[in-house]
């Protein structure tokens, strides 16, 4: 096996996962703030890399341009989401606050993909964009997979600058950590409830754009996608944004690795396996929302 | 067996008779269609003794189906017996759920649900890629049988013994350990249940018969393969239809899975189009505005005969005997022999941090047997985190805690429970969903073995009785007021038969009447059961009636440590706590 | 400036308060007094609108409030320290105090409140850039009330202020409570040392079981009988 096929697996691990951190992060974010892990997170990830995939399809349109054509509605999705479905659940008694937040989500996953399916066909798409190739010796690294890392970056610091600096970021932090003390302090939390979820979503519609320039989308791909989340979620911590890259980089590392070295077929499993073994692992587990 | 539960029994026998006679009918399709909801009322209501009775949700349920149906069949082409194959079915999978168990059991509420549900694709990855066991996508082709009949009969067999398996889980002390464990998994602890063996086993049960269900169906079918046993939107057809009837109840599963079943073969005959569109929809709508399920809503409650399929599963345990007046004047606890010179509980250099902020700071406490002791100091001294280092909440950062000659350290929870301590809370914490009989019957079933629950609730009588609760005796305990969940608390401390009771300031907001009475109630715990008492309180006239000595903390620290009378007297604790309008009346 | 008429809070199915009336004027400093458990917290948040009233009204200013939130009663001008401070723990001293001024009004005076608040309270200025939940009690407390008056507020309600507070820094909080009731801010106190709090109230209200039951200033207080048997239990 030769150096350069390793590099060009590295590199490739070390922007899925990056694309992973990117989707794990806006899990994370929602989470902190409205307490429910939303199922259907991922597949709003596939959802959105379909629609464009078409859009580029039909109208050829810049990424940048599809990223900014997708993003209001995705963003207002989400708002209606949270304020008519999941809000309404706080109101009922655990037990069924919980399994009523896994059924809508799951149900809406099941609406998504499905329909999605229907309109558009079950087959992978991209959007088969290529730029002139650079050569480092005899590495090649597309611009496309350069681009995607610019974009990794420039969102991760946006996210960054816009929690530790924005009111609005302030706040969803503030929520975090302690809701009442945020009311206390004039935060009108549902309605910011309502906008982490919006904003959240519309985060997920720019990495599905980049996810789909290099990797190929189907409808059905998007709780696989969340499980990986998830897994991000548990290994770096809810709303700790390098620890959600350095996580992402190795399950996207050790997922190309595993195609390498071993089998592709066993990839999809990792990140399920290694969840499992760090709850066998770690001593006290995860108890956050105590039964 | 009361009149109206007599039709329900006759109608049941009936039904299952008749649905036993089905294939004389011979119309295959119909077989066919029951069938499916037979399996259908397995996987539901397997699901539902993990979910509605203890409150975990757990997504992966399909993982044990499928892997039962696997176990199954690969038994099977390997030309074993039928019985085997079913054996091996259940007995693998149940070796699943006892590996998968331990380490999800780590997780809570919607992390449980989702690390459950990743389970899916993962069994589905290891059945497409261990191609040697499981033939991978081609999955695996049974002998050709004609088995409809008997398969069906075999599953009609199934779906009884899990129904009979739900009514007797619920007579049985293992049903109390559930509904513990559902309402405050602490608290369940605490009183004396060990939890995790509990969870372990109900899952392995919930697993046997999803297996079974599994085994049986993939025998009619002939074939199975990845797809069809772990897809994700199969996964979550009986979590929709358990909670679509109503979760947690007798009939629940029952009614959801008839509902939903229709519903399903409906839009397959009827809709080509948008199939799975129009199912999530369905679970999305379910979610959002039934998750109590349709016996929990007003209408189905208000009519006579709907109502009683809606009954909870303690409402089935009525106590036929009603409310009895009397007050007791004893209670069913051993009368301890106390040797006042031992101590019984030793506190030595404990201390508990939370990170930068100290709460108990190396406070030393020896607590004579026999002893009623006042510990007092203001709001935010430390009081209750002692408590809870004692009954072991939390774990001390330094320092041990000696009770009955044991290191603390070295017992579980309800290790410490057994060995004799037994607690209040400041805010009182019963099991919300219990009655009031349940709440004392459940300690009382875990200290004495030999109990069962129907004798513990029995028992149970004497403790609300002398709580002075016995006119709420069946009412849910969180349908109390305050008052009356303090009298609860105490008297759930008091079934737990403790050898030292911590008393976390029960007598606030109580009239000075019922002050003196619950004075006498700690005096006569001690004088005539042997009990020895830790009791926190801000009234100081009602611990002068009763206490032997007194012990004040401050910002964690031991300040004082003598009889009432002196302390109050000390300067240390008149400038933190006290001040000096209490001084010169005490 | 605040007045409780028959107030009744619902927790749940439970009522928490019954019938709780009460009075504060402009400038005033008063004290709210109770065993545990009588209402007193339910009251304050009651107050700023944490808790939508089952009876009765708020009356602020001579409006009355009566489904108000939290945002609105900040935005005029009422804020509330609370019981076990509620302090952002991950996030800096800074960034803690920031949120206080989180409404609209608020945030253009930032940086005058936030040198007021380093005025007062001189260590936060040096610790600033910490953790609030690495910080001592007593200095997490003093994050809380700067936190309070970041918007302004012209009634401050504390709730239980020293609780977990060592004595010297209990000292160091009141000497800067009582600099802050000399800008003229109306203060609603609860506290639970009867001695503490009617050294700097000057009269106060008692809470039983969800109800004003005992009210005056502080002297006709000390000299009732029935008082320390309400308070204390004593007889």
């Amino acid at each position: 096996m030769n150096v350069e096929v390793f590099v060009q697996v590295l590199i490739g691990g070390l922007l899925l996962g990056g694309l992973y951190a990117l989707v794990a992060f806006g899990l994370s974010l929602i989470y902190g703030v409205v307490r429910i892990l939303n199922f259907a997170h991922g597949t709003l990830l596939a959802v959105t890399g379909v629609a464009a995939s078409l859009i580029f399809a039909s109208w050829q349109l810049h990424p940048v341009l599809i990223a900014l054509l997708l993003m209001p509605p995705v963003f207002a999705g989400g708002y209606v989401f949270y304020m008519a479905l999941l809000h309404p659940l706080n109101r009922r008694n655990h037990f069924e606050s919980t399994v009523g937040t896994v059924l809508v989500t799951v149900g809406a996953l099941l609406i998504l993909s499905d329909l999605t399916a229907k309109l558009a066909g079950a087959t992978p798409k991209n959007i088969p964009l290529r730029f002139a190739a650079i050569e480092i010796g005899e590495i090649v690294v597309s611009t496309t997979q350069l681009g995607i890392l610019c974009g990794i970056a420039v969102l991760t610091v946006a996210m960054h600058l816009f929690l530790k600096r924005s009111w609005f970021g302030r706040a969803i932090r503030a929520v975090t950590q302690d809701e009442v003390g945020a009311q206390l302090c004039g935060v009108q939390s549902t309605r910011l409830k309502a906008l982490t979820c919006a904003f959240g979503s519309a985060t997920v519609t720019i990495a599905a754009v980049l996810y789909v320039l290099s990797f190929p989308v189907d409808p059905y791909m998007g709780f696989g996608l969340t499980v990986k989340a998830f897994t991000i979620i548990i290994l770096g911590g809810i709303g700790n944004l390098p620890g959600a890259l350095l996580a992402g980089a190795f399950l996207g590392v050790a997922e190309g690795m595993t195609g390498l070295l071993w089998k592709p077929e066993w990839a999809p499993a990792l990140s399920v396996i290694l969840m499992l073994l760090i709850l066998v692992a770690l001593p006290q587990g995860f108890a956050r929302k105590s039964a | 067996m009361t009149r109206t539960e007599l039709p329900f029994r006759l109608a049941g026998v009936i039904a299952v008779v008749a649905l036993a006679a089905l294939p004389l009918l011979g119309n295959a399709y119909l077989v066919t269609f029951a069938f499916t909801v037979l399996i259908a009322y397995i996987l539901a209501q397997s699901w539902d003794w993990v979910a509605g009775e203890m409150g975990y949700v757990n997504l992966g349920h399909y993982v044990f189906y499928g892997v039962g149906a696997y176990a199954f069949s690969i038994a099977l082409v390997a030309q074993y017996p039928t019985a085997f194959a079913l054996l091996a079915a259940v007995g693998v999978t149940a070796v699943v759920a006892v590996l998968i168990g331990f380490p999800m059991f780590r997780l809570r509420g919607d992390y449980f649900a989702f690390g459950t549900l990743a389970l899916l694709p993962l069994a589905e990855v290891l059945a497409y890629n261990l191609t040697p066991i499981t033939n991978g996508a081609d999955g695996i082709v049974l002998p050709v049988q004609n088995v409809q009949t008997i398969s069906y009969l075999l599953a009609l067999g199934v779906c009884v013994v899990a129904f009979l398996m739900t009514v007797w889980i619920n007579r049985i002390r293992f049903g109390y350990a559930l509904k513990s464990v559902r309402n405050d998994e602490e608290v369940a602890e605490v009183i004396g249940v060990r939890i995790l063996p509990v969870k372990i086993k109900v899952l392995t049960l919930s697993a046997a018969f999803a297996a079974l269900a599994g085994a049986i169906q993939s025998w009619q079918m002939s074939y199975i393969d990845p797809a069809t046993v772990f897809g994700l939107n199969v996964a979550l057809v009986p979590v929709a239809m358990v909670l679509f009837g109503g979760s947690g109840l007798r009939w629940g599963p029952f009614v959801g899975v008839l509902a939903l079943a229709g519903m399903q073969q409906w839009l397959l005959v009827n809709v080509k189009v948008l199939q799975t569109t129009i199912y999530g929809a369905i679970i999305l709508l379910i979610g959002r505005f039934m998750p109590g399920g349709i016996l929990r809503s007003s209408w189905v409650r208000g009519s006579r005969w709907l109502g009683a399929l809606g009954r909870d599963h303690h409402e089935y345990i009525v106590d036929k005997r009603g409310a009895d007046p009397r007050v007791a004047a004893t209670l069913p606890l051993p009368r301890l022999t106390v040797d006042r010179r031992q101590p019984l509980l030793e506190c030595r250099s404990v201390r508990m941090a939370f990170g930068g902020n100290v709460a108990v700071n190396n406070v030393n406490l020896k607590i004579m047997q026999g002893e009623i002791v006042g510990l007092i100091g203001p709001n935010g001294c430390g009081k209750t985190t002692l408590f809870n280092c004692i009954s072991k909440v939390f774990e001390p950062t330094a320092g041990e805690i000696h009770f009955a000659g044991r290191n603390l350290r070295e017992l579980r929870r309800d290790e410490i429970a057994q060995l004799g301590v037994g607690r209040t809370y400041q805010i009182p914490r019963p099991f919300s969903d219990l009655t009031v009989q349940e709440n004392i019957a459940v300690p009382l079933m875990y200290h004495d073995a030999s109990l069962t629950p129907r004798q513990a609730l029995e028992q149970a009588r004497d403790f609300v009785a002398y709580a002075q609760l016995t006119p709420r005796l069946t009412a849910r305990a969180d349908s109390l007021s305050l008052q009356e969940k303090k009298a609860l608390e105490f008297a759930r401390a008091l079934a737990c038969k403790p050898k030292l009771l911590l008393v976390d300031e029960v007598a606030s907001g109580l009239t000075p009447a019922e002050v003196t009475r619950f004075v006498d109630h700690i005096r006569h715990v001690r004088d005539d059961y042997g009990v020895t008492v830790i009791w926190v309180e801000h009234i100081f006239s009602a611990l002068a009636q009763v206490v032997d000595r007194v012990v004040v903390l401050e910002q964690g620290a031991l300040i004082a440590d003598g009889a009432l009378h002196d302390v109050v007297k000390d300067e240390r604790v008149l400038r933190t706590y006290l001040g000096s309008a209490a001084a010169g009346v005490v | 400036m605040l007045e409780l008429k028959n107030v009744a809070v619902d927790h749940g199915k439970l009522r928490a308060l019954w019938d709780v009336s009460l009075r504060v004027g402009e400038g005033e400093r008063v004290g709210l007094l109770g065993a545990n458990g009588a209402g007193k917290s339910t009251t304050m948040g009651a107050i700023v609108g944490l808790y939508p009233l089952a009876a009765g009204a708020v009356i602020h200013g001579g409006e009355t409030l009566r489904a108000h939130t939290t945002a609105v009663t900040v935005a005029r001008g009422v804020t509330l320290v609370p019981e076990g401070r509620r302090l952002f723990p991950a996030m800096t001293v800074f960034e803690n105090l920031a949120m206080g001024a989180y409404s609209r009004g608020a945030r253009d005076t930032l940086d005058q409140s936030l040198a007021n608040v380093f005025a007062l309270f001189p260590i936060l200025k040096q610790k600033h850039k910490q953790n609030a939940g690495e910080l001592s009690g007593g200095q997490q407390q003093m994050v809380a009330i700067g936190r309070a008056l970041m918007s302004n507020p012209r009634l401050l309600l504390l709730d239980e202020p020293f609780i977990g507070v060592a004595p010297r820094l209990v000292e160091e909080i009141i000497e800067a409570l009582n600099r802050i009731a000399r800008t003229g801010v109306t203060m609603l106190l609860v506290e639970q040392n009867i001695h503490r709090a009617l050294d700097f109230v000057e009269r106060a209200y008692v809470l039983e079981n969800g109800r004003t039951v005992l009210a005056g200033d502080r002297d006709a207080l000390l000299n009732d009988p029935t008082f320390s048997n309400k308070f204390l239990g004593l007889e």
